[in-house]
């Protein structure tokens, strides 16, 4: 094998230059790196400016998490959540778009947005999710910039920078019904809200800044009143109940209203300040207090109470508020009985509402009133609902007013003459009514009703004394036709006689003092009685048919009555003293005792049946009382006539007596006579007991 | 055999005057363009392949910068968006405990591409400067290189299946970071650093430096 030969070597041209050489692939390398550097720059550029917040509290809030928006769209993410040097809040470091960061004022407000529910509604739900955002706020219009340093807010700003409108400060005694966020109402269009109530300084108020929406804010004048809408007011008034509710946001939350009260008012600025009223009527009427460009001060003073009257009531004129009462107060004055209290009123009259031009000087406008006053203008004091006590000035024309001028003074008002009214005062008159029923002695009065209605019941319920009246007319008639008889009319002279020795027989009673004797005398006189009664009978046939006797016989005891009323008197005072004798006795005196215990027993049966209480018995009780009370009207009807003729029985009868002697046969006839009255009384007594043993028999009926 | 009792000289295919194909083998002699078996594009050794191999090995250097800055994931769960990179993505697997998976990530993302890097560049070196190691060796580490290349886009497939399958909408997304990107083209970089160097001028260099040797030792 040979050597391995040694190849000719390859000739090659001139080495190629190191760039002609040059491999193509470079160019790659090259382009990583451009593209690389070009990613490097966008993501520097994209890095945005650093600025700092500082909160109060940054809960949810993460470093390289939590972004910061503006409008809803990200702006920027916070690189570091760390404290300040001080550690009292917390430093959040952001960095933000730098186009945002160019434009961001001084005051531009970054807050925390959290789920938050409220009144109004749920607000912030997708950072339940997501996490919580730092939301920033700014007028973008602002001239100051390139601030990077700001402070957070703990809550949502209610107006947010650059929102077009007109913030005014509310001022109100008052706010406990004012919640921050509560909207503002317009006609009942929402318009604004107001921020969180502050108080003042001096701690006697407080102070609430609003904010009305641009389009709105152009209803906002000087003539603008704020009052508080609470979701729903009642008034009762004199259109009757009127209940008014407002939005459900409104009840929760609280809200105001505000409106043009009057026409007239000047444009406001930002920053003005208003009153708050506490409802719509107050804002509407608080108007007279300051509206009034050209008052004319009148006094007017007052006899009677003014409690009711305050500060700012209403002056009316024929039912039209023409001014309001401005200042009020007791004054000390030296009247001709030494010192009095004059309560002085100074009234504020807007005479553009009295129809005079409102730049009328104020002198012209006081010669009218003194006019008016002259024709009958007097002040008075009214009320100005029926409901509450408060009152107000009226001005009321009173042609039969005593006359009177208006007074006019050099330094105070001018005096217009006042007039007392006569004041309802619903309280006092409803107090003392409702007293004087309270102290009506209903209870006693019903149980007195109820005792005498059964009372009445079982007394006019009886059969035996429903026959009582005619028994007595009988006997009357009887009695008459005695005295009435032709033997009757020749007794006169006899009566004298009669009466003497019945006088004699009482002197014999008195000395006997025997019991006995008077029984058998009592018997005698029964017989007598009897005997009467066969006479009376007998003269019945008699003088049936003959009225002219007993007109004689009435003639007769007229005479009798009159002409010897002395002797007779006399006689019967003795007769009387002698039946007192009779009544004095045990025996007789146990009568009225019996009809009173027969009472007592009546009663309290009666309350027994009270409180036995049986309803359905109560009723049937009271028609019974009252056909009883019928029957005891008619009964008493007739009673006078019943006394009367006792009377004249008694009276003849004594005649009688005295006209015939203690053996005759008239006497005896008289005893019996009297011995049937006896028992007559007796039956009474049985009656008496009848009721004292069974009286609800009685009331029943039974 | 005048030859035998004594080592064979290697005669390269240079020496011979001849050109071997890459491809198949196959020698042709000097100045031929393209091999005549299977078509190749023939091409002695060169001063401008280790130039491409510097190309190659900067532009991966370049992108495998932002691929270690840049997030690598954006994973989106409900509303929350956590970006990763490649360490970041490891200190956290290390934090839930996951340490094999970090490891896993750790050499197949940071460990493999820095060797790889480094690799190259001293087998580029090494062409033109004296090294201990041996010829042989050196290729060894070559063909090391060149099959575990590929392996680095592990982390790549990883981020393709998950932001191709977790696709949630608001539940959870997974998507790509700009370091994606990166890495993937870092790794292609270096995988074409490794395939535009040619192996042979590692021997060229040993008979160079052999060849040094001995005339060192002679004179």
């Amino acid at each position: 094998m040979d050597e391995p030969q040694i190849a000719e070597p390859l000739i090659e041209g001139p080495k190629q230059s190191f760039w002609r050489n040059l491999s193509v692939v470079w160019l790659v390398p090259l382009a990583a790196l451009a593209v690389t550097l070009f990613i490097a720059w966008q993501s520097w550029a994209a890095r945005g400016q650093p600025i700092e917040i500082l909160f109060e509290n940054a809960a949810g809030v993460t470093a390289d998490e939590t972004m910061i928006r503006y409008r809803d769209v990200d702006v920027g993410v916070v690189e570091s959540v760390s404290f300040s040097a001080d550690l009292t809040s917390v430093l959040v470091r952001a960095r933000i778009d730098r186009a945002v960061a160019k434009a961001l004022p001084a005051d531009a407000e970054f807050w925390v947005v959290r789920p938050e529910v409220s009144a109004s509604g749920i607000s912030g739900l997708s950072t339940v999710l997501s996490g919580v955002y730092i939301q920033a706020a700014f007028d973008p219009n602002a001239a100051e910039s390139g601030v990077t340093q700001f402070t957070g807010l703990d809550t949502p700003p209610l107006v947010l920078p650059g929102m077009k409108g007109t913030k005014v400060t509310l001022r109100t005694a008052d706010g406990g019904q004012l919640t921050a966020g509560a909207p503002i109402y317009y006609q009942g269009i929402e318009v604004g809200k107001i921020e969180a109530p502050r108080l003042l300084e001096s701690g006697t108020g407080v102070v609430v800044d609003a904010f009305i929406n641009a389009p709105h804010d152009k209803r906002l004048t000087s003539a603008t009143r704020f009052w508080q809408t609470s979701g729903f007011s009642v008034n009762i008034g004199p259109g009757g109940l009127n209940l008014s509710v407002g939005s459900v946001a409104g009840l929760l939350r609280g809200g105001l209203s505000f409106d043009t009260v009057f026409s007239g008012g000047q444009p406001i600025g930002q920053g003005q300040i208003f009153d708050l009223y506490e409802n719509e009527e107050e804002a509407r009427s608080s108007v007279f207090k300051e509206a009034i460009e050209n008052p004319v001060d009148l006094t007017v003073e007052f006899e009677q109470s003014v409690a009711g009257l305050t500060v700012g009531s209403p002056v009316v004129y024929k039912g039209v508020k023409i001014g309001a009462v401005s200042t009020l107060g007791a004054f000390i004055e030296d009247g001709p009985e030494g010192q009095i209290v004059v309560l002085r009123a100074t009234i504020s009259i807007d005479p553009s509402r009295l129809g005079l031009a409102p730049d009328t000087p104020p002198a012209q406008t006081i010669a009218f009133f003194a006019g008016a006053v002259k024709d009958g203008l007097r002040a008075r004091l009214i009320s100005q609902s029926i409901f509450s006590r408060s009152l107000a000035v009226e001005l009321a024309e009173l042609p039969d007013a005593d006359p009177a001028t208006l007074g006019v003074f050099a330094i105070t008002a001018p005096l217009l003459p006042s007039v007392a009214s006569d004041l309802p005062d619903p309280g006092a008159t409803a107090e003392g009514l409702m007293k004087r029923v309270n102290d009506l002695p209903v209870e006693e009065l019903m149980e007195q009703a109820i005792a005498t209605l059964a009372s009445v019941e079982s007394l006019a319920g009886d059969e035996n004394l429903r026959a009582a009246p005619d028994a007595f007319v009988g006997l009357m008639d009887d009695a008459r036709a005695v005295i009435g008889g032709p033997d009757a009319q020749a007794l006169p002279g006899e009566l004298r006689q009669a009466v003497a020795e019945l006088r004699g027989i009482a002197e014999d009673l008195r000395t006997a003092e025997a019991v006995a004797k008077l029984v058998t005398a009592l018997e005698d006189a029964s017989e007598a009685a009897t005997s009467v009664t066969e006479v009376a009978e007998a003269f019945d046939e008699k003088i049936a048919g003959v009225p002219d006797l007993i007109d004689g016989l009435n003639q007769l005891t007229e005479k009798a009555n009159t002409l010897e009323l002395e002797q007779f008197l006399t006689m019967a005072t003795q007769l009387l003293d002698g039946a007192d004798k009779l009544i004095d006795q045990d025996s007789t005196r146990k009568l009225p005792e019996s009809l009173t215990g027969a009472l007592d027993e009546a009663r309290t049966a009666l309350a027994e049946l009270r409180e036995g209480g049986a309803v359905e018995n109560t009723n049937a009780t009271l028609a019974s009382a009252r056909s009883a009370a019928e029957a005891v009207e008619a009964a008493v009807a007739d009673l006078p006539q019943i006394a009367e003729r006792i009377d004249g029985l008694v009276s003849e009868a004594e005649g009688v007596l005295a006209g015939y002697g203690q053996n005759s046969r008239f006497n005896r006839d008289t005893l019996d006579t009297l011995r049937e009255l006896r028992s007559a009384a007796e039956a009474l007594s049985s009656l008496a007991r009848t009721l004292e043993r069974n009286p609800n028999s009685l009331l029943f009926g039974r | 055999m005048e030859n035998a009792g004594r080592p064979t000289q290697i005669v390269t295919a240079r020496e011979a005057g001849l050109i071997g194909c890459t491809h198949c083998g196959r020698v042709h002699p000097l100045g031929t363009r393209v091999c005549t078996r299977c078509g190749a594009h023939l091409s002695p050794r060169s001063e401008a392949s280790l130039q491409r191999v510097w190309a190659w090995w900067i532009a991966g250097l370049v992108v495998y910068i932002p691929a270690n800055l840049y997030p690598m994931l954006r994973t989106a769960s409900l509303g929350k968006t956590l970006e990763n990179t490649i360490l970041g993505g490891v200190i956290e697997l290390m934090r839930h405990g996951d340490v094999a998976v970090a490891l896993i990530v750790f050499v197949a993302s940071i460990v493999i591409p820095v060797a790889k890097f480094i690799a190259i560049a001293y087998l580029a070196l090494s062409v033109s400067h004296r090294v201990r190691l041996s010829a042989h060796r050196r290729h060894i580490l070559f063909e090391v290189v060149e099959f575990i290349g590929r392996w680095s886009m592990i982390d790549v497939f990883v981020v393709a299946i998950l932001s191709s399958l977790v696709r949630l909408d608001f539940a959870a997304t997974i998507s790509p970071g700009i370091a994606a990107v990166s890495f993937a083209l870092s790794v292609a970089f270096t995988m074409l650093a490794a395939l535009s160097f040619d192996s042979r001028l590692i021997w060229d260099a040993g008979k160079e430096a052999e060849q040094m040797e001995k005339e060192r030792s002679l004179g």
